[in-house]
């Protein structure tokens, strides 16, 4: 399998999902829509052979429109090839379907990215935290969410960075 | 009666409460090697639900990452699986080398493979010496303990410490080995082969452990597959999924080692193909050392390779370049990258999310264990306590991998 004739079948067959295709990155990346999540993956693992989910992971760009983001890295075992899929949402309507019935190894990735991001995952058996405790009321990856306090005076980070 | 579905934990009423019992396993129990709770719904000494609760050791290390400079997210991955830091330092090293579009010279590729194949040993020895413990066989456990000491030794001639190692720098090693450690891990690799035959002899073949860990927590490939499962458990249910193999990384492709696989993906497979990758590790760590090449046991990473101390203590532009290094101002390319290592328990991924600053805009750790854990319901539905127990302990869950 080549990557050039896996995204081009990928754009033929979801052409309107398929937001951008970047090829130059380490392992080529593909940005979908959010609506056709589940759909892209069945595909990829039924009939690509990605039959491993290597990694779900969520993201957070303040300054975009679509703030929140979902990295999925496939690995196709029979020939070795990698996929990276990216999709976004806004935070105010995190809604991404759940891929627990494509991948059982999904269920606690899922509940970690909600953990840690908010994504509400369509579809999820038991979306609750999972590593946090269950009365936080907020998301901690966030970028809004700073590490250190942020109303302390006594150090001054302007020329080291965040 | 209610049937009760092993993926959900029922709240049970009166009537139920007469046939089934709940147990709590954890958080702190002796038998859990780690803080993490299991509350089992039980009907009888059969396993008919679990309900897992993780997370008591959570240290946010993805969040402390945003803020760090490189290199000193070294000691955060220390803390992952605690069993074997310094292959989780030397992942983390080879992934920001993947960033910065880094080739090591050969010395250093075989420098960490001896180091990387120590600490697969270490961990494999803890993981088949506890399943012993487990099933009630506490001698081997003494035996091979003694082993994992004199490496542990061997890391403390390399860089000083013991557990979380921060071992190496990106870029390779902060010293080349000494005389002393080279003849420790001579010595180890040695007098390891008898240990692991004798632990063998104690275990491999015994009725008593055959009867309790084959048939013992067993999953099938395709199960294994679906959950994401990989290194050792992966391996035991047949599978040869090796990124050592895969996608060779440090120069692992000049050498010649087996995978070892299993059939069945149970208890028994699980030890066993830890026990053949052990050997497998010693060959490697054999190897490497015999045709250790001449160089420099340090690639010169610009942004990362500190200036001599004499200069430093002495010159003005050593002075600067270093206090910028120390301070992690250094030109990092902004790019995403995805680099994963054969962890001791698996797949161990990194996930950098780099925008030019000084620290990553966002790093995801892969962590092995966290994933394939939570296949520990369905594993042990049906079975009895105590084999819960060893399917625990040979899925070598670390509560640090896990938690993060």
């Amino acid at each position: 399998m080549e990557y050039s004739i896996l995204l081009q079948e990928l754009k033929n067959k979801f052409d309107k999902s398929i937001l951008s295709i970047d090829e130059t990155a380490d392992i080529p990346t593909v940005v979908i829509s959010s609506t056709s999540v589940k759909e892209i993956i069945s595909f990829l693992k039924e009939q690509q052979n990605f039959i491993f989910l290597t990694d779900l992971c969520g993201i957070h760009y303040p300054e975009q429109e679509k703030e929140l983001g979902v990295i999925y890295h496939l690995h196709n075992l029979v020939d070795n090839k990698r996929l990276r899929l990216k999709t976004f949402v806004t935070k105010a309507n995190p809604q991404i379907e759940s891929i627990v019935s494509v991948f059982s190894g999904a269920n606690w990735m899922e509940r970690e990215t909600f953990d840690f991001y908010g994504v509400d995952f369509v579809g999820h058996p038991n979306l609750i935290r999972i590593l946090n405790v269950e009365y936080m009321d907020y998301h901690p990856m966030l970028k809004e969410y700073p590490l250190e306090d942020a109303t302390r005076t006594d150090k001054d980070d302007r020329f080291f960075g965040r | 009666m209610k049937t009760i579905n092993s993926e959900h934990h029922l709240d049970l009423t009166k009537e139920d409460e007469k046939v089934y019992s709940t147990l709590n396993l954890g958080p702190t129990h002796p038998a859990t090697h780690g803080i993490f709770q299991n509350v089992l719904t039980m009907n009888g000494e059969t396993i008919v639900a679990t309900e897992q609760t993780i997370g008591y050791i959570h240290r946010a290390f993805e969040k402390i990452a945003e803020r760090r400079p490189y290199y000193q997210i070294t000691t955060l991955t220390d803390r992952l699986n605690y069993c074997s830091s310094p292959l989780n330092n030397i992942g983390w090293h080879l992934a920001v080398e993947k960033l910065l579009g880094v080739e090591t010279n050969k010395r250093v590729d075989y420098m960490r493979i001896i180091v990387m194949e120590l600490a697969r040993i270490a961990d494999h020895l803890v993981c088949n010496s506890v399943i012993g413990v487990d099933s009630g066989a506490l001698t081997g456990f003494v035996y091979l303990f003694q082993e994992r000491e004199k490496i542990y030794e061997i890391y403390e001639e390399l860089c000083g410490a013991r557990l979380t190692t921060n071992l190496g720098c990106v870029g390779g090693f902060d010293r080349d080995f000494s005389i002393v450690a080279i003849q420790k891990i001579r010595e180890v690799m040695k007098g390891l082969p008898k240990v692991l035959h004798e632990f063998e002899n104690l275990l491999m073949r015994n009725r008593i452990f055959m009867d309790r860990t084959i048939n013992v927590g067993g999953i099938t490939a395709d199960r294994a597959l679906n959950y994401g499962f990989s290194g050792p458990c992966l391996r035991a249910a047949g599978i040869d999924y090796d990124v050592r193999v895969q996608e060779p990384y440090s120069s692992y492709n000049d050498f010649d080692f087996i995978v070892p696989i299993g059939q069945n993906g149970d208890t028994y497979d699980r030890f066993c193909v830890r026990q053949t990758e052990m050997w497998e590790s010693i060959k490697l760590v054999n190897n490497a050392l015999e045709n250790l090449p001449e160089g420099k046991f340090n690639t010169e990473v610009p942004a990362f390779y500190f200036p001599p101390k004499e200069d430093v203590y002495s010159k003005m532009e050593p002075l600067i370049s270093h206090f910028k290094k120390v301070m992690g101002e250094i030109d990092i390319p902004a790019k995403e990258i995805y680099k994963a290592v054969e962890g001791a328990n698996g797949e161990l991924g990194f996930y950098v999310v780099a925008d030019g600053g000084r620290t990553p805009y966002r790093l995801h750790f892969r962590r092995p264990g966290f994933i394939y854990y939570q296949a520990f319901p369905e594993m042990i539905a049906g079975q009895s306590l105590s084999d819960a127990i060893l399917t625990m302990s040979s899925m070598n869950v670390i509560a640090g991998e896990l938690d993060a």
